[in-house]
């Protein structure tokens, strides 16, 4: 379980977010939407250690981030929106390369699995050579080598075609079902967002996206 | 330690034909200049005929005692292809040792020993021929204190009988141990580092400290590749955070470059019958180690690093006296000297001001508080 509880961030004078509270239950998918600047990013870089909270309080299955920040960053996993691979290594280095440094050991064989599940089937390619949802699920897929308790993507679809970011979003579904993994998701892609959370959290003031997606009928929360 | 090893080597499987480069260039590029340069020399030395009409040890040493002198190049020949050459300007000078050279030399006499010629051309000839000329007067002398000490044997009757070959004998082996007069160059403070009797014409050692400091300035440019990468935010969520893994690396590389740099002394060790000490030799490594480290996580941009890089080496091949002595600039401005990062490795030492304070340096990066990923 995650709980957010009073959670601010100021860059200077400036106030970023402002009293946040929220929870997340085991096998929940939690979408963050919101204009460009409201503090997505923000959000779940502090929810993946990378930064600091100006005020409040986090816990993730009751380890507190103030306290526990190495116990923490090990069952967390983090999807940065900017595709974070060795461009000259294959699939195959790119995971064991990350695989040598993780804090959970898997096989050369669960590794390739884990790309299979996602439909990510060429394995000793080099990433040069790959398209741009190849190299998101790959980005992906690196992320969940120590099989992390609570995972947070910042627009991981971004720039992909339909088919790719389909495939994504059911094996997200599948792990977060399955497994009870806690997903936060951020992301522009309305329908992407309706389709995949199971609750939706709006941050910022512009009403835009509370409107467009209480029509769709799902359960959008102010934050 | 293991884990980082591995994930190393998937990055020089890409990469390890520049890598075998730049490990092997300072021992590479030590023997070719070092013996270019003395081939260089060697065609460079003056060529000297010598004809031997007389086939004994005493010629024979005269003979040697010629070839061993730096900057003459000799060559043995028969008379009329001697003169021959002399006459083509392929020679300097000719000297022919005539038959009975020996007993002339027992009997003391120093007349009609040898002939030389000269061409119109020779500048050589004077100093050559002194140089002869003051060997065969040595071992004149040698033979009338020979003659002398057998007088004195006979005059106060001693039990002990010597030959004139054993006195001569033991004459010689008494100047060798002694060396009474012995000149010989070195650079400044480095009386002791050597004591090859071969002329060469760079010291290998500051040729190879140059070589050394770019090879291990270029071998560390993979610090830039990687921190500027987009992976790295992923090190956040792994077992060793960026400032280990960078660390692992570091001494990774550090001791791969220890290894080539033993193989290189062992080497140098055959080839120039060249010594240094391994604590020196192990200081200066880690000095030049920890200076590339640091210099490399000072730079964004690659081809930026690289040019400073090759300036610095630039800088310290001019100025150093690795390369060039620089005496001159030392005894001017002192303070050059313990600034130089070299100079404890070229002088045998193990640390100066500067290893002082790149050590310094690389204290306060390892404990200053990383900015991102806190």
């Amino acid at each position: 379980m995650l709980n957010i509880n009073s959670l601010s961030r100021h860059y200077g004078k400036k106030e970023i977010l402002k009293d946040i509270s929220f929870s997340v239950k085991p096998g929940e998918i939690v979408g963050l939407v919101g204009e460009n600047g409201a503090g997505k990013s923000t959000m779940l870089k502090i929810l993946a250690t990378l930064l600091h909270p100006t005020d409040g309080s986090i816990a993730l299955n009751n380890l507190t981030y103030k306290e526990n920040r190495k116990k923490v960053r090990k069952l967390v996993g983090f999807v940065p929106q900017d595709i974070a691979l060795w461009d000259e290594f294959t699939v195959e280095e790119n995971m064991v390369f990350f695989e040598k440094l993780a804090w959970k050991k898997k096989s050369k064989e669960e590794l390739k699995q884990l790309c299979l599940d996602m439909k990510l089937e060429i394995w000793q390619d080099s990433v040069k050579t790959l398209s741009g949802g190849m190299k998101r699920k790959l980005n992906l897929a690196i992320t969940l080598i120590h099989d992390p308790l609570l995972l947070l993507l910042d627009e991981p679809t971004v720039g992909i075609d339909l088919k790719s970011r389909k495939e994504i979003g059911s094996y997200l579904y599948r792990r977060a079902k399955k497994e009870g993994m806690m997903i936060l998701y951020t992301s522009h892609d309305m329908d992407e967002i309706i389709s995949l959370c199971d609750r939706v959290f709006c941050i910022g003031n512009d009403p835009f996206y509370q409107e467009v997606l209480q029509e769709s009928g799902k359960e959008v929360f102010k934050l | 330690m293991k884990y980082i090893i591995e994930t190393r080597f998937l990055h020089w499987k890409r990469h390890w034909p520049s890598l075998l480069f730049w490990l092997l260039i300072p021992l590479i590029a030590t023997i070719g200049i070092a013996k270019a340069a003395n081939a260089v020399t060697d065609d460079s030395k003056v060529p000297v005929g010598i004809v031997m009409e007389d086939e004994s040890d005493a010629a024979s040493e005269l003979r040697n005692e010629i070839k061993s002198t730096p900057f003459i190049r000799v060559y043995q020949l028969e008379e009329d292809v001697a003169l021959y050459r002399l006459k083509k300007h392929q020679l300097d000078s000719v000297f022919v040792i005539h038959d009975g050279y020996e007993e002339e030399i027992r009997e003391g006499s120093r007349n009609r020993l040898l002939t030389s010629y000269r061409s119109d051309l020779s500048f050589a000839y004077t100093p050559v021929k002194e140089m002869i000329l003051s060997y065969i007067q040595q071992e004149t002398g040698r033979s009338k204190a020979a003659y002398t000490v057998q007088e004195l044997i006979g005059h106060y009757q001693s039990t002990k009988q010597w030959t004139w070959d054993e006195i001569v004998a033991k004459s010689k082996e008494i100047q060798s141990e002694q060396d009474l007069l012995k000149t010989s160059f070195s650079f400044g403070d480095t009386e002791n580092s050597s004591q090859n009797n071969d002329a060469q014409l760079f010291h290998i050692w500051g040729l190879w400290a140059i070589f050394s400091l770019l090879s291990t300035l270029l071998l560390f440019d993979w610090i830039i590749h990687e921190k500027h990468a987009s992976v790295n935010v992923r090190f956040a969520f792994m077992r060793y955070s960026f400032k280990h893994y960078l660390v692992f690396n570091f001494i990774i590389y550090t001791v791969l470059c220890f290894i080539v740099d033993l193989l290189s002394v062992s080497i140098f060790s055959i080839i120039f019958q060249e010594q240094i000490s391994i604590w020196s030799l192990t200081s200066f490594r880690l000095t030049l180690s920890i200076a590339a480290f640091l210099m490399a996580n000072l730079f964004r941009r690659q081809f930026l690093y690289y040019t400073t890089a090759f300036a610095i080496a630039l800088i310290m091949a001019v100025a150093s006296g690795a390369i060039i002595p620089n005496t001159g600039m030392i005894q001017k401005w002192p303070w050059v000297d313990m600034l130089n990062p070299l100079q404890p490795f070229l002088s045998g030492g193990s640390a100066n001001l500067a290893t002082c304070i790149i050590m310094l340096f690389s204290i306060i990066w390892y404990f200053r508080k990383e900015e991102i990923h806190a």
